[in-house]
């Protein structure tokens, strides 16, 4: 009896209007790249706000990388150049711009991760929050950049075949797939999942050629 | 003057069959069908996809509402709405929306998020439901695109009256009544229906049910007045009400649950008023002039704090003038001609304040039926809707008919199709603001409100240019059906192939931020989506009593753009296990959510009339299909979408909802004294899918009996 969607849809909107969004956790494949896992990106210490779905106890500090070092830089040297990606929550910015002092750049690319063997050398963008149009190299929004975001179950995934490719602070090439936004990397995260630690691999070509080999 | 005769013939047929409503007597004569032409012509001379369930199948079956009727015939698959909110019919692949859903040629409302409920019908009163498929804009203007379902009612006739109770599982329990009687030049027929049930639980762990318990009522009359010879008057009527109570553990971000009660109801009612006069032998006019109005309210109270937590209501009406002319030139040729205008409002909390929106669309059109020989038929038409949001629409179709030999038919048809955007695509302004909230905007709106949240300083950037919003087209379609029909004895097939393509279906598009997250939408038209497929339908007279039913529908829904990123190799899928990239291949795209590559049904009808024994078993079958971005929760538990694989598409290494079949069973006899009892069993092997389908209950038995009674039926009128 077709009546009982009438509950159902009732119950369902009231709780898509409840739910919040949360999430979390990565874990690492490694192919011929190097991949790094649990990246935290600003997880709320407390939580998320029953009542707003705000998250709670965040410091709105960006977790600085360095694709040389391949490690996470502290953020006391966000005004250096030390630093080429920064993330926060699903807001990925560069070393460059209206982000930071350096000249690091990246643009969103479509296509298999380990077909691109060979780095573009034009196309990198950099961070303008002052423009309409394209206020960050990596764009912001569900579909628009690296992940989609579901608003019935609240989950962000990384859209596949979405490649960063990055021009570091001191013009070495990267290349980046993210592939999880949850602690662990979970195959089916849910809006229990423990989200903004990211997983990613990257191949970074510190040599100054473009090759990805 | 063939063309007529037929007509007659027919509708003296039908007529008798209604009088022998019990027995399957009736499936032996020519059907008359209404829907395809505007008027009253025999099924098997139409040259575009139609299909009719007659009253004496929908009494066989047991049916109580018309969302059981449909579910069970071919091509047809009961769907749930993406947010919960009731369920329609889903026709060649096309949503229900895009279904135009008549009540005696005229449009039921209520489509408050786009699909009409049609568990708001009883068929008890039903005469036959007519289904067209293809567009049929070219008659019936907007929402006609996929097809039309046209739900014709009893017509007053001689002196006569039936009661009707059933009790089944759920303390489901249908009483109705009815009767028809002839004063002098008046015919009239009355008829009343209550329906309640109790509902049912799919998941008793959780509090509340899966279907909530409700009760509704329906009354409706027809009434018809022979003015002189040539003059009728006809008035129809319908009033529906219906009241369910809700309890509901609703989880909030937090995974804190709260235990809410609440109500709702909804109410339409209708009446038109119609005249027809007839012009010397040739000209026939018809005028009528259709109201109608819905409404629905829901109230979500927290009973321990005793607060509101939800409130929603709705409110639409709809008023048709119109003028309808058939000309008959020839035997070989007849012209309708119509015009008219639809004024439509609504109101609801949703668009932001307690204003009525309205819109008004005048329309006229014109259709041809031609024989240029003995064996061609030649439908013509096209239909002029003019609106004052979205323009102009011009929708054609032409369709055609031969007769090959005896045994063998052919069938094509070309049309247009269209729909207006909704109310809601137009007027939307609604904020959730809870929980990570969003805001939809209608396109009339979102301009306004874009740039007022910008000059407050609220928005943290644009996802969209905010310039090219604005005005929404109608969606147009472009349809193909070709098929035929073979009759061999007692065996028939009809086949149909048919091609749906609609470029520009309005979608959702995320707009903008706000500084606290909080993603805006609106509407766009933006996808290109295509459905194609093959319908069979074959039947097998085994006895004089038993016949055989078998149908099938191979589907195949795309969307268009999705089709060519695959061809330029820019779709990619991720093993979730081994988070590996893949690029998809053409073959790997499974289509559009929530439609089965295939679907089909086994029919078996016997019918004895002598012993006034009649009986039925329907398997109905409806294969794998993936479910899109479904808000939100069924009872509790979160709905996992069919993409796991993070490209937003289904493809076949996605999670698909298994694929099931339902089986009916129903026993009726009939006693000489006008009783008839019955007994059934609905999904006799107890499928149920609580998260994916939580439409069917689970296995249903039930038991009825009804009387009739007539006196002496006076002679067939011979206009």
């Amino acid at each position: 009896m077709s009546n009982s969607i009438r509950s159902i849809l009732f119950l369902s909107f009231v709780v898509s209007m409840l739910a919040a969004c949360k999430k979390d956790d990565p874990t690492p494949v490694t192919l011929t790249s190097t991949t790094f896992s649990n990246l935290p990106a600003d997880p709320p210490s407390g939580g998320y706000n029953p009542t707003n779905g705000q998250p709670i106890g965040v410091t709105k500090q960006y977790t600085l990388f360095s694709f040389k070092t391949g490690a996470v830089v502290a953020h006391a040297d966000s005004a250096s150049a030390k630093w080429d990606i920064g993330f926060n929550g699903t807001t990925i910015i560069v070393n460059s711009g209206t982000s930071g002092p350096g000249t690091a750049g990246a643009f969103v690319q479509t296509g298999v991760f380990n077909e691109i063997m060979t780095a573009p050398v034009t196309g990198y963008k950099n961070d303008d929050k002052n423009s309409t149009s394209a206020p960050l190299a990596i764009p912001k929004g569900s579909g628009n950049g690296w992940y989609n975001y579901s608003s019935s179950t609240n989950v962000i995934t990384p859209i596949a075949g979405r490649v960063i490719l990055v021009k570091t602070t001191e013009a070495r090439y990267a290349k980046m797939e993210i592939l999880s936004y949850y602690k662990d990397s979970p195959a089916t995260p849910s809006n229990t999942s423990v989200d903004r630690y990211y997983t990613f691999r990257y191949v970074y070509q510190g040599s100054g050629t473009t090759a990805f080999q | 003057m063939l063309a007529r005769r037929w007509i007659w013939v027919g509708l003296l047929f039908v007529y008798q069959g209604g009088l022998s409503q019990d027995s399957l007597k009736s499936v032996n004569l020519p059907e008359v069908v209404v829907t395809a032409t505007r008027n009253e012509r025999l099924m098997g001379a139409l040259p575009m996809p139609v299909s009719l369930v007659s009253k004496s199948q929908i009494a066989t079956m047991g049916s109580l509402r018309l969302t059981d009727v449909l579910g069970e015939q071919t091509g047809l698959a009961v769907v749930t709405q993406v947010n919960g909110q009731g369920s329609g019919i889903q026709l060649q692949g096309l949503n229900p929306d895009y279904t135009l859903i008549l009540l005696n040629g005229e449009p039921l409302i209520g489509r408050s998020t786009g699909s009409l409920e049609l568990g708001r019908v009883t068929v008890g009163n039903i005469r036959q439901v007519e289904i067209v498929k293809g567009p049929s804009s070219s008659l019936y203007g907007s929402d006609a695109l996929a097809g039309v379902i046209n739900i014709i009612t009893d017509p007053p006739h001689g002196s006569q009256g039936n009661v009707y109770a059933r009790y089944g599982s759920n303390q489901t329990v249908d009483l109705s009544g009815n009767y028809s009687d002839e004063i002098g030049r008046l015919r009239f027929t009355g008829f009343v229906n209550r329906f309640s049930t109790d509902g049912y639980d799919l998941a008793p762990e959780h509090y509340g049910k899966t279907l909530s318990p409700f009760t509704n009522y329906t009354a409706s009359t027809r009434l018809h007045y022979a003015l002189s010879p040539k003059t009728n008057v006809h008035v129809s009527g319908r009033y529906f009400t219906e009241r369910q109570q809700f309890d509901f553990e609703v989880i909030t971000a937090a995974n804190d649950v709260i235990r809410t009660s609440g109500e709702g109801s909804s109410s339409d009612w209708n009446f038109n008023p119609v005249i027809t006069h007839r012009f010397g032998n040739r000209l026939m006019a018809t005028a009528r002039f259709y109201s109608t109005r819905f409404q629905s309210a829901t109230t979500l109270v927290n009973p321990s704090v005793d607060t509101v937590y939800y409130a929603d209501s709705f409110r639409q009406s709809f008023v048709r003038p119109e003028l309808n002319v058939e000309y008959f030139f020839s035997d070989k040729q007849i012209v309708t001609f119509g015009l008219g205008e639809n004024l439509e409002s609504v109101q609801t909390q949703r668009y932001g304040d307690a204003s009525t929106r309205n819109q008004t669309t005048r329309y006229v059109f014109l259709q041809d039926e031609w024989n240029p020989m003995p064996r061609l038929r030649i439908i013509s038409g096209a239909r002029l809707d003019h609106n004052t949001l979205y323009g102009s629409q011009v929708s054609p179709k032409l369709s055609a008919r031969y007769e090959l030999s005896r045994a063998i038919t052919l069938k094509a048809s070309y049309g247009v199709g269209f729909k207006a955007p909704d109310f809601r695509q137009l007027y939307l302004n609604f904020n959730n603001s809870a929980a990570g909230g969003y805001s939809v905007l209608g396109s009339e709106v979102v301009t306004a409100r874009l740039s007022e949240l910008d000059a407050q300083g609220q928005l943290q950037g644009y996802l969209f240019d905010p310039s090219t919003l604005g005005k929404l087209e109608a969606e147009r379609s472009r349809a193909f059906n070709v098929g035929g029909r073979v009759e061999l004895g007692s065996f028939t097939a009809d086949l149909n192939g048919f091609h749906n393509s609609i470029d520009n279906l309005i979608e959702t598009q995320a707009v903008a931020i706000t500084k606290a997250s909080q993603t805006i939408y609106s509407y766009r038209n933006i996808k290109r989506v295509y459905t194609q497929g093959l319908e069979a339908n074959l039947s097998q007279r085994l006895s004089s009593s038993l016949t055989v039913r078998a149908g099938y529908q191979l589907l195949y829904a795309m969307d268009a753009d999705v089709v060519d990123q695959i061809d330029g190799g820019t779709v990619f899928w991720r093993d979730p296990q081994t988070l590996a990239t893949k690029r998809l291949k053409a073959s790997e795209y499974f289509g559009l959510y929530n439609r089965s590559r295939h679907m089909g049904n086994v029919k078996l009808f016997y019918a004895h009339p002598k012993t006034g024994w009649e009986a039925s078993m329907r398997v109905i079958y409806r294969g794998p299909y993936g479910v899109g971005d479904i808000r939100g929760s069924i009872q509790g538990e979160v709905l996992p979408p069919a993409d796991i694989n993070g490209n937003g598409i289904l493809d076949v290494h996605d999670n698909f909802v298994e694929g099931y079949a339902l089986v009916n069973l129903s026993v009726a006899k009939s006693i000489a004294a006008g009783l008839r009892f019955q007994v059934g069993v609905d999904n006799v092997l107890d499928y149920t899918n609580r998260l994916y389908i939580p439409n069917i209950p689970g296995r249903l038995l039930y038991a009825s009996i009804g009387y009739s009674f007539s006196r002496k039926i006076r002679s067939d009128k011979h206009n």
